[in-house]
């Protein structure tokens, strides 16, 4: 094998993509078919291997790895930005103030002024965002008014609970500013961008009756002989109050997330998985 | 059964590599001109619709030629079906000669 330190770093890197159970094997795969390759075209090579790696991560059948914070509850969710957020004041205030000398820490009156400014254009932008995307088609089984109203206090409050963190996240960035100059501005439209799309997408999983994260997603569809991937998966509410249908190819499936619900007579199939679920 | 029709370029250029003796991804990538990104994620595909087979070279004969061990690719009988179904729509493909053809001019 090539000894290229640059060649081996890719490749290594692009092998954290790959399931754990694969892993050793597609790198094996990979180094041996970068033996063959000409000095000039190794790293171009090599770099091929994201692509393959996000593949092999997107079209796994090996069980996914259950992530050790769990946010399927709503409770849990709330509790677990609950904790961020106060670390977040806790680490921002702690924090010197950039380009004053003697540098001075922030105070809690200083955050009050730009946590309402972050609030207010994270909601701006998350309207934005469902402007952008359009109504989800009518539903069927329209959620009851109480229902809707626990939905929008659910995504209000993650949006005012994420904002310390975002807020966190900038001051980090303006006090690393002046060792590399770059970063602040890319970081803190990456933190931002990356925080609401995950509350977005967060709020689509949850199921509209009781608010709890959609699991156990499967692939459904054939897989389509063309190179754009499976249709969209399917996960289902932990209670079996229905199934999220998510679309991986919104122009042969559909544009929108949307829920199957499901009636009283499929509840019996879901009360073991619950409980073995809590236990 | 896999509908020939619904198969791209790109895949039917690489079922036709396969099937013209260029069986492991570095020779799937020089004779298509393909990116590596594109080839070995679409060998993964065609592997996992079988209409390829995959099998690793046996270590000790890598050993002996002194060098890794090569992944192999084969046609299956799905894929010669779907790569014959393909020649009609992408009359081009018969361009990307047989590797014997090759060696011989």
């Amino acid at each position: 094998m090539r000894s290229e330190w640059l060649q081996c770093t890719i490749l290594r890197a692009a092998s954290i993509l790959v399931p754990s159970d694969q892993r050793a094997e597609w790198l094996h795969g990979w180094q041996s078919e970068l033996w063959y390759i000409t000095r000039r075209g190794a790293t171009l090579f090599c770099l091929g291997a994201f692509r393959d790696a996000l593949w092999l991560r997107r079209n796994s059948v090996s069980p996914v790895k259950r992530s050790r914070i769990r946010l399927e509850s709503p409770l849990n969710c709330l509790a677990f930005l609950t904790t961020g957020a106060a670390m977040s004041v806790f680490i921002a205030l702690r924090l010197p103030t950039p380009h004053l000398t003697p540098p001075l820490h922030l105070r809690a009156g200083d955050l009050t002024a730009d946590y309402i400014a972050t609030l207010m254009l994270s909601f701006a932008y998350l309207l934005a965002l469902r402007m952008a995307i359009g109504r989800a088609a009518a539903n069927p089984q329209p959620v009851s008014w109480r229902g809707r109203l626990r939905l929008w206090i659910f995504l209000g409050l993650k949006i005012a609970l994420v904002q310390p963190i975002m807020f966190c996240g900038l001051a980090v960035m303006l006090v690393i500013g002046p060792v590399v100059p770059v970063a602040p501005h890319l970081g803190v439209v990456a933190i931002w961008f990356l925080t609401l799309r995950w509350i977005f997408t967060d709020q689509q999983r949850r199921c509209p009756l009781c608010l709890r994260l959609a699991i156990d997603p499967v692939r459904i569809g054939t897989p389509s002989q063309t190179f754009l991937g499976w249709y969209g998966s399917e996960s289902m509410c932990p209670r079996g109050h229905g199934l999220l249908h998510v679309s991986e190819m919104s122009a042969s499936y559909s544009e929108n997330p949307h829920w199957l619900y499901l009636d009283n007579s499929w509840r019996s199939l879901f009360v073991g998985s619950a409980g073995r679920r809590q236990s | 059964m896999v509908d020939g029709q619904r198969l791209t370029h790109t895949t039917a250029m690489i079922l036709q590599a396969i099937g013209a003796g260029y069986i492991y991804g570095y020779t799937v990538m020089e004779v298509t001109g393909l990116p590596s990104g594109t080839v070995y994620p679409a060998l993964r595909r065609l592997d996992r619709d079988q209409l390829i087979r995959s099998q690793w070279e046996h270590q000790s004969i890598a050993d002996e030629a002194l060098r890794p061990a090569r992944k192999y690719y084969k046609l299956t009988r799905s894929g010669q079906a779907a790569l014959d179904a393909s020649r009609k729509r992408y009359p081009l493909l018969a361009k990307l000669t047989p590797i014997e053809e090759v060696e011989d001019a």
